[in-house]
């Protein structure tokens, strides 16, 4: 079975023999007792474990299972993650919660789907619609199969952008007190962050942006102020979020975004565009034939029935945002417009500050494992040059996620690519800042819960992961 | 058959230890070692023998599997079991560390320059199969990430005359690499062996290929225009050594001045084939012209062709010994 | 080539072991004493998770060796193991011990294969081809987490 992880991921270390029919055992060395052994072990005709002591009590043995968590900690291979998360996170499941609303009295769940733009713009290309068509429809036919919110990511993602503009203002300004303040390394990623932990620990990570992702921001905004609003606990609301990477589901399982008073994760599902497709191809439906619907308005990034998105790249545009707001507060400078130079291959591209032949700010953007690559290693050096850098483990970025809905026989990748992009810039930009529902969440609900709680909400932690130093588990 | 491969000498190159890989400076006048005592040895011609001129130690904490000169001769790289690739540049006649590439996530298995001096490959356990790019300063990005295997790569060469690269794998394939716009594709994956291909190598005039394996056998591949009419090229297997090897080869090499096929075999031999002239090109012949069965003790691990001097050749063993020999055509009637 | 084996009744087997007869002072060829030589040198091998020999748990028995002679000097041993369980996750390991312990102990000239007994683990032919791969054994004894526990199977028992 191919792998769905980006390549990235793919990369680091997966296992030569776990297949995905095997369950990792992680063995464990069990030291020779001197004496007899006192305990029985009986296996019950329901199959479980039993020791039996010589009093003759009883005591049940835990079965041990390898859980997401295990995985995620374990610096070996990811393909029981992936086993895992196929299960776990797969459109079958919100069916499973859909139908269960429809025939139980209990448990019953509010439903919210999150979409993201990039896969509104990899539906629409997919079925010849225009990206804001392809959301209106999609609310319809999600609507229609019992879902009682769709919400778009734009709106969470507006967070995500000011936040991290602040965050960078603020590293910017200590960086001569900070060696490790500067460059600041985008963080929305899940396939980069998941490599960063795993093979390069503590000497990349405090440089990562803290700023969640636009998925998390949304986890955030729907199972705490959302469910307040609606008077839910935040386990009675089930959430969905609509991605264009596989990668998204590990990021959704992070125990960093798991409310362990509530038991309950902030996104409980991701699923990919793909996954989308999948979905109506099941029930036989073709988007295009779909009524539109109205958009929820509460967590939406529209203007009438058009969604807004943001300006810069197709991966969030953080560079461009952080870029003139910086230029601006730091150097009261007023950016206009951008210039990318591209430099080793169009996935590492660079954006400068300058005045008076002095460079104020240098960005780049790096895309895809090779240039992830030379970053690291610069960064090693000491010799890279940037003070902020927008990363991402997907050549092209998100629009070319591996969650993107694949191309048809008659398409090739790279026209499809270009239409995705195409559809997806199509959507008119709104400046973080103008917008006013935003500036009324942060004034009247994260103002009111002071600077820690706030900072929780919108900001997250990572995590090194050592190095497997316990032979029996080494791959060779 | 008469004998044709005559000893020259016989060198206790990395005692207590094996040699894994030896490989002859472009101009012919070095040969560099290197295995499992962590360090690469040159070697050096003094009046009738060859004897050790620099022991480069202290660039690697584990085996360095193999060495590559750059064309030019001033450059050395050794891959190393510790997942580093070391460039050392030539002083003099001495060797000083100048960087040290960093990425692969365990055993680098192999290590090679490009025609152009420009770029390196390198492939590793990790499955992958990188290419560098050195600038003015001396300098080394990363320019590509290739992951066309499924498994360990225990081997890369590039073609004499383009930027065309090839990897062999544990997976049984070989992989041709090509630029193609931005970045690096893998054009044509090559299966007919059943085992772990564990090297190969091109002619000197970059048209054909020879790759040997776990499998016993040796493959002669041959470049072909593909079947679609596109500009791709595809590789077709027109010939396989099988029946001459006893146990894995691990090593062929294919002498840029004559045309012989030297190959190293876990059954401890050294073979060297010849291509029948007057068979068609699309169907060579090869036949066993020298054979040496207790060229080493141990297995052989590598075979080198002198670049220089016409049937000079080298190789090198688990026991830790190189043996320089002399390949003589005997003029058979 | 010569292929011998055990031409012994498995029953006879049993009471040569039981009664302790020492089978080398019996007319045997001399490929079987050396089936035995090498059985000697692995049959004390621990298991890496449990407390055993490999003999104990009978992942390793009399009949697993197979010598065969390449030439008068030189011999080719084949080692087919079972381990405890289809998808044991250790094969690799007690193969890599096996392959280390005979590296070191044996006194005669051999090349070496170790397999698997057919049937005895899910992923069969995976495993054969790593633990035969002198490659990938030399790196993973350069590794010190996987050496020490190596080293800590293939060391002879004290008493």
């Amino acid at each position: 079975m191919a792998s769905h992880f980006s390549g990235v991921l793919q990369l680091t270390d997966l296992d030569d023999f776990i297949t995905p029919s095997q369950e990792c055992v992680k063995p464990v060395k069990v030291e020779k007792k001197k004496g007899k052994s006192v305990a029985k072990i009986q296996i019950e005709d329901d199959g479980s474990y039993v020791q039996v002591n010589q009093d003759g009590g009883k005591q049940k043995l835990e079965r041990a299972k390898i859980t997401l968590n295990d995985c995620l900690a374990c610096s070996g291979c990811i393909t029981s993650a992936e086993s895992v998360l196929i299960t776990q996170q797969s459109h079958e499941e919100l069916l499973k919660v859909l139908r269960n609303n429809k025939t139980k009295e209990t448990e019953q769940k509010t439903v919210v789907v999150s979409v993201s733009p990039q896969s509104r713009a990899s539906l629409a290309a997919h079925y010849n619609l225009s990206s804001s068509e392809a959301g209106r429809k999609l609310t319809s036919f999600l609507k229609g199969l019992g879902v009682h919110h769709v919400f778009d990511t734009s709106f969470s993602r507006t967070f995500s952008l000011l936040e991290s503009q602040r965050e960078f203002v603020d590293r910017f300004s200590r960086k001569q007190q900070d060696s490790k303040a500067v460059p600041m390394l985008t963080s929305a990623c899940p396939g980069w962050i998941c490599y960063a932990e795993k093979t390069h620990g503590d000497y990349i990570l405090p440089y990562i942006s803290t700023t969640r992702s636009p998925q998390q921001m949304m986890g955030s905004l729907v199972k705490s102020y959302f469910a307040e609003q609606q008077g839910l606990s935040p386990q009675q609301i089930y959430h969905v979020a609509v991605m264009p990477c596989f990668d998204k589901k590990l990021e959704a399982s992070r125990s960093d975004f798991y409310l362990s008073k509530a038991e309950t994760r902030e996104v409980d599902c991701v699923i990919t565009s793909g996954e989308v497709q999948k979905m109506l191809e099941e029930q036989n439906v073709s988007l295009s034939d779909v009524e539109p619907a109205a958009l929820d308005t509460m967590f939406s990034s529209v203007c009438g029935d058009e969604f807004l998105s943001h300006a810069g790249s197709g991966s969030g545009g953080y560079l461009q945002h952080v870029f003139t707001y910086a230029a601006k507060q730091l150097f009261g400078e007023e950016v206009k417009e951008l210039t990318y130079k591209t430099l080793r291959n169009k996935d590492f591209q660079e954006v400068r500050l300058e005045k008076d032949g002095a460079v104020l700010l240098c960005f780049a953007s790096t895309y895809g494992f090779r240039n992830i690559q030379n970053l690291v290693q610069k960064l090693k050096r000491g010799k890279s040059p940037y003070h902020f850098v927008e990363v991402m483990a997907c050549p092209s970025g998100c629009l070319n996620g591996g969650g993107q809905v694949r191309p048809s026989s008659s398409q090739n990748q790279k026209e499809l690519l270009q239409q995705v992009e195409e559809l997806y810039r199509a959507e008119r930009p709104l400046l973080p800042e103008n917008d006013t529902r935003v500036a009324e969440l942060y004034e009247s609900w994260l103002h009111t819960l002071g600077a820690e709680r706030a900072k929780e909400l919108l900001h997250t932690q990572f995590h090194a992961v050592e190095k497997m130093t316990n032979g029996l588990t080494i791959k060779w | 058959m008469k004998e044709a491969l005559s000893l020259v000498q016989r060198i206790s190159a990395h005692p207590d230890s094996c040699c894994w890989f030896v490989s002859w400076s472009p101009n012919g006048a070095l040969l560099a070692s290197c295995g499992g005592d962590k360090a690469v040895r040159i070697w050096g011609r003094e009046g009738d023998s060859w004897i050790c001129k620099t022991v480069l130690q202290d660039g690697h904490q584990r085996t360095v599997r193999k060495v590559a000169w750059s064309p030019c001769g001033n450059y050395l790289a050794s891959a190393s079991f510790d997942a580093t690739t070391c460039i050392w540049k030539k002083k003099n006649d001495d060797f000083e560390s100048l960087t040290v590439l960093e990425g692969h996530e365990n055993e680098v298995k192999c290590v090679a320059w490009a025609p152009s001096g420009n770029l390196l490959a390198t492939c590793s356990r990790d499955k992958s199969v990188w290419v560098w790019e050195v600038d003015e300063d001396e300098e080394y990005e990363c320019v590509t990430v290739l992951n066309a295997h499924t498994q360990d790569v225990k081997h890369v060469a590039w073609h004499p005359k383009k930027e065309l690269l090839a990897s062999a794998s544990y997976d049984n394939n070989i992989c041709i690499y090509k630029e193609e716009d931005d970045d690096w594709e893998c054009q044509a994956t090559l299966q007919g062996h059943t085992s772990t291909v564990w090297s190969l190598c091109f002619d000197a005039s970059g048209e054909r290929m020879a790759s040997c394996s776990d499998d016993r056998t040796v493959k002669i591949w041959k470049e072909c225009p593909s079947e679609n009419g596109q500009g791709n090229l595809s590789w077709k297997c027109v010939c396989t050594l099988s029946g001459y090897h006893g146990r894995t080869v691990y090593d062929v090499a294919w002498c840029e001045l004559t045309g012989a096929l030297a190959t190293a075999c876990g059954d401890d031999a050294v073979r060297v084939f010849k291509e029948d002239v007057t068979a068609s090109p699309d169907e060579p012949v090869f036949s066993l012209v020298a054979q040496e069965t207790k060229a080493h003790s141990e297995d052989a691990n590598c075979v080198s062709w002198n670049p220089k001097e016409a049937g000079l050749l080298a190789s090198c063993s688990d026991n830790g010994e190189i043996v320089i020999w002399r390949f003589k055509e005997e003029e058979l009637d | 080539m010569e292929i011998v084996s055990s031409r012994l009744s498995p029953a006879l087997e049993k009471i040569f072991q039981l009664s302790g007869l020492n089978r080398n002072g019996m007319n045997t060829e001399p490929m079987e004493e050396k089936a035995l030589d090498v059985y000697d040198v692995i049959r004390s091998i621990r298991d890496p998770e449990k407390p055993n020999t490999l003999e104990e748990l009978e992942v390793v028995t009399e009949k697993c060796v197979e010598i065969q002679e390449l030439n008068e000097d030189e011999f080719l041993i084949i080692i087919r193991f079972s381990p405890t369980v289809p998808h044991c996750s250790l094969a690799t390991l007690i193969g890599l011990c096996i392959q280390v312990k005979l590296q070191r102990c044996l006194p005669f000239k051999h090349k070496l294969e170790i397999y698997i007994s057919e049937g005895t683990h899910s992923t069969e032919e995976d495993i054969n081809k790593q633990i035969n791969d002198k490659e990938r054994i030399a790196a993973a004894m350069e590794n010190p987490n996987l050496r020490e526990i190596v080293e800590q199977c293939v060391a002879e028992p004290d008493d």
